[in-house]
């Protein structure tokens, strides 16, 4: 075994251990890391004010550890959707009815209130599966599949990421690839873009199911810089294309002077009662963004806080600060503070509204409240605990609150004086378990 | 040994577990007596108050010096067991209380095995040294425990004396002895790693509690016996797996000897280890 310079030493003790010991044969060690699984559970309940969304979420993942620190995730989502949310349309100080996304019906908004879509209720389904190991003794592989299904919606996905390890371990590169393939097969067949909306029964501006295509590189450096301190950068790429739109969403046509929702002359039969059009999005968008973190740890607390910048060529831009503190409390609890704030930039085709002029619609044009300029705060408070049994619990509550403006400059006559930006004010509770086996 | 010792089996025969215990504990206490170097009139106070006067040992005092002159070149003098009298110096509790440097000059002049006389069976030290097995003497009787009880039953068997094992085999309805790597700053916490020990020895090295601190500087208790300053830059703990219980504690004694470097040392010795900082 000495013709072996690197592991002289191991074989050198061996010898010297035998002599000591007076063991003829020594029995080869057999020890290895105890392959088990390990359960991460999580309900977590998502209730915005007003009632409007509700999300309840029930998430479990499941970790199998190998030996040779190989691994295997298998996750599931299920979530419950209700409530109803924001349209795009502004709100009147008259009534105003919409028909319904599939076409087949009719809903009513009351005076001076913003409309919102109250058909929004789906049950979702996600699954994950990743595995991980080690190439050779620096580099780790992970390859991972993603799919999700709802009632009108459907999400296929691949992803591997590699990294490798430097500096005596202390650094470490990564680089992640994922695409993805959404279908949407909204009830009706989505609208066609900017096309008006018609009376019920009438479908002759739908089309048929549409997709999009997601691609992300990620490219990332973690670095130890001491054994308190830990610093990691990523950059990442984002490009979708194909149907980007939000076929529930539509903006309000109003009149150039007023500023009011243009009304339409009755039919026959049930339809809206004002002019709406739906809205249009390009076919592809580019995201860049940068993300920094910071871990800090200090005889059991430990501080951590992230900055990321995104820019998009959607004119979007955004900027998240999100800060955690963790506080342990005795020897088997803690307390943890979250902080995050974040602030975007609307959309180059955010609109308020669509004016009835007779000139040329924009090509593009939408006023769901996510593409506007908004603020945005989350305050929250964890606490967790480690039972005596070793499995862990955490029980965490945030308040979030959303509060966005309408460009000034877009705004027309009593328009005004209505605020048609949908603010937005949620409780998010989370109980979560963890336990291995 | 400074810590609680255990033997554990799988038997349904209580006068044959009680048999081993008897057997390990006996040989625990006679490790013990023999080579502490608290306890007067042992082989260890002989040598250290020998005073300059060659003492001639027994065989096994003998094997062991001989383990100990093989360690100190393995790690290029950095295992040295005449280094304990450093400990006078140094006290690892939390405080900021490092000792003067010319204290520890002076005391270093009493410290390496290059200045005793050793060639078997007799040692010869100079006036003033004293030597410690303490740092193999646990691992030491972990394995002759381990050897014992082997010659005594096939049941599978786990000697655990403070941390340190060695397995020889699994328990009855078990794939192995489920060992936990504990948190070195909080004991009754795991750090998460369990380790399914089925044969050989598990050592661990690192204790986070025992350390100085002074002007923003941390100094963790593992000496470095050529300067008579703490090496810099280990792991909080490592753990090692070896085929005997002696050679993972050497290794993971290596290992937190070469500070910053110790994952590198034991990935290159190619042995299973996990290290936490």
């Amino acid at each position: 075994m000495r013709e072996k310079k690197g592991k002289s030493i191991a074989a050198t003790l061996a010898t010297a251990t035998c002599s000591l010991l007076g063991n003829t044969v020594s029995e080869p060690v057999q020890a290895q890391e105890e392959p088990g699984w390990d359960f991460n559970t999580a309900l977590l309940f998502y209730d915005e004010a007003d009632d409007r969304v509700q999300d309840i979420s029930l998430n479990f993942l499941a970790v199998r550890t190998f030996d040779d620190d190989r691994s295997l995730s298998l996750g599931l989502t299920i979530d419950t959707l209700t409530g109803p949310t924001p349209t795009g349309a502004i709100p009147f100080d008259s009534a105003q009815t919409f028909t319904r996304a599939s076409g087949l019906s009719t809903y009513t908004t009351a005076a001076e209130q913003i409309p919102l879509d109250d058909t929004f209720l789906d049950d979702r389904f996600a699954i994950s599966a990743s595995w991980q190991q080690p190439l050779g003794r620096l580099f780790t592989i992970n390859a991972g599949l993603t799919g999700s299904s709802e009632y009108d919606y459907t999400h296929i996905g691949a992803n591997v990421s590699l990294s490798r390890d430097f500096n005596k371990r202390n650094t470490t590169a990564s680089i992640g690839l994922a695409i993805a393939q959404d279908d949407m097969d909204t009830e009706g067949g989505a609208p066609i873009p900017l096309s008006e909306m018609l009376e019920v029964g009438n479908l002759t501006n739908k089309m048929g199911d549409q997709s999009k295509d997601v691609f992300d590189v990620v490219l990332g450096v973690t670095q130890v810089i001491n054994r308190n301190f830990l610093v990691k950068l990523n950059y990442s790429f984002s490009d979708s294309s194909g149907y980007l739109n939000d076929p529930y969403k539509f903006l309000s046509v109003v009149d150039p002077l007023t500023g009011d929702p243009v009304a339409v002359l009755p039919g026959p039969g049930p339809g809206p009662s004002h002019l709406n059009r739906y809205e249009n999005r390009p076919d592809s968008r580019t995201k860049h963004s940068l993300y920094g973190q910071a871990k800090y740890y200090m005889n059991g607390k430990v501080l951590d806080a992230s900055y990321r910048f995104m820019t998009d060529d959607w004119g979007i831009d955004s900027h998240t600060v999100d800060l955690h503190y963790r506080w342990p409390i005795g020897d088997t609890s803690y307390l943890e503070p979250h902080f995050r704030f974040y602030t975007q930039s609307e959309a180059d085709f955010y609109r308020v509204s669509l004016l009835d002029d007779g000139l040329p619609l924009p090509s593009y044009a939408s006023a769901d409240y996510r593409l506007g300029e908004f603020d945005a705060i989350t305050v929250g408070l964890k606490y967790g605990w480690t039972l005596a049994s070793g499995n862990e619990m955490s029980a965490r509550l945030e308040f979030y609150s959303q509060d966005g403006d309408a460009p000034r400059n877009q705004l027309i006559g009593n328009q005004l004086s209505r605020d048609p930006y949908p603010d937005l004010e949620a409780i998010i509770a989370q109980f979560s378990f963890r336990f291995g086996h | 040994m400074g810590s609680p010792c255990e033997l554990l089996t799988d038997t349904d025969d209580k006068s044959s577990a009680e048999q081993l215990l008897d057997i390990v504990s006996a040989e625990a206490w006679r490790v013990e007596d023999k080579f502490s170097r608290y306890l007067p009139g042992n082989i260890t106070a002989q040598i250290n108050t020998s005073n300059g006067a060659t003492v001639e040992v027994d065989d096994e005092t003998g094997d062991l010096l001989d383990f100990a002159e093989t360690l100190h070149q393995l790690s290029d003098g950095l295992f040295d067991i005449t280094s304990g009298i450093l400990g006078k110096l140094w006290h690892f509790d939390g405080s900021d209380k490092i000792p003067d440097g010319d204290d520890v000059k002076s005391v270093l002049k009493h410290v390496g095995w290059t200045r005793l006389d050793w060639s078997r069976p007799r040692l010869t030290l100079f006036p003033g040294m004293q030597i410690d097995l303490g740092g193999l003497g646990k691992e030491y009787a972990v394995d002759r425990a381990g050897n014992l009880v082997a010659a005594q039953t096939e049941a599978g068997c786990l000697v655990n004396y403070g941390g340190d094992l060695v397995a020889t085999g699994r328990p009855k309805d078990a794939a192995g002895w489920r060992v936990g790597i504990e948190e070195p700053d909080d004991r009754s916490a795991l750090a998460g790693q369990v380790i399914r020990l089925v044969r050989g020895g598990l050592a661990t090295s690192g204790d986070a509690r025992r350390f100085l601190k002074k002007g923003g500087i941390r100094y963790g208790h593992i000496l470095n016996p050529t300067t008579g300053w703490p090496i810099e830059g280990s792991p909080r703990s490592v753990t090692v797996a070896a085929d005997t219980c002696t050679q993972a504690g050497m290794l993971a004694t290596l290992a937190m000897l070469k500070g910053a470097a110790a994952e590198d040392f034991l990935d290159q010795q190619e042995v299973r280890h996990w290290c936490l900082r």
